[in-house]
């Protein structure tokens, strides 16, 4: 039987957010792997609100992640769910998307093949993969710390 | 290395009664508890708080160190 515990509560609710933060960062691939927005737009086979829609998703998934998300919930709970570990958690996190954004900035800059890659692509290119690196590791860290708990 | 989990269970306390003792979340004690979290000053110093016991006594330096 659940119990309504302000430390029960967060558990349930870090625990879904680790599982809905890995999900939509998956989806969020997955839409971009489907649709390629930005590719598609420079051979005119894409409308610019696909575009745009990468941008919002992309924007909402940073804030979810600089936020902690569940700002529907007590002050209390929140700060429960957003406490040392997982403030730890988002710092690796961050920090593992930086490199990714490093990496891939200077995979558009050295590959022979990416040379004519636009500022915009590059931009996509960069965005897309650091912002789903960070999230992916943001929640196999808070599964982690929830593992035998 | 921390003595953590001996020093919960000796008191009958539930990582969820600490963590409510503490204001942490249960993942939190779980994380030290395992050892894949070091907690700060400030955490270690409400632990042994409220497991009525010092810091030194809950963690400690590895040997080798």
């Amino acid at each position: 039987m659940q119990t309504n515990s302000p430390v029960e509560i967060a558990d349930r609710v870090s625990r879904k957010r680790a599982k809905g933060v890995a999900l939509a960062a998956i989806a969020f691939v997955a839409i971009q792997a489907i649709i390629r927005p930005f590719f598609a737009a420079d051979s005119g086979s894409t409308h610019q609100t696909t575009v745009d829609w990468w941008a919002v998703n992309a924007v909402v998934l940073l804030a979810l992640l600089a936020t902690g998300g569940g700002l529907l919930n007590t002050r209390n709970i929140r700060a429960l769910v957003n406490d040392e570990v997982s403030h730890t958690h988002y710092r690796t996190a961050v920090v593992a998307g930086y490199w990714v954004a490093m990496t891939t900035a200077m995979g558009i800059y050295f590959v022979p093949r990416l040379e004519g890659v636009t500022a915009r692509n590059a931009v996509y290119l960069i965005v897309t993969s650091s912002v789903v690196v960070a999230l992916l590791v943001f929640s196999y860290l808070e599964l982690r710390a929830h593992r035998d708990a | 290395m921390n003595t953590l989990r001996d020093a919960r269970t000796l008191r009958g306390l539930t990582q969820a009664d600490l963590a409510t003792m503490v204001g942490v979340s249960r993942k939190t004690i779980n994380t030290v508890e395992n050892g894949i979290f070091v907690p700060s000053t400030v955490l270690s110093l409400r632990l042994a708080r409220a497991l009525d016991t010092s810091v030194e006594a809950l963690f400690q330096l590895p040997e080798s160190e």
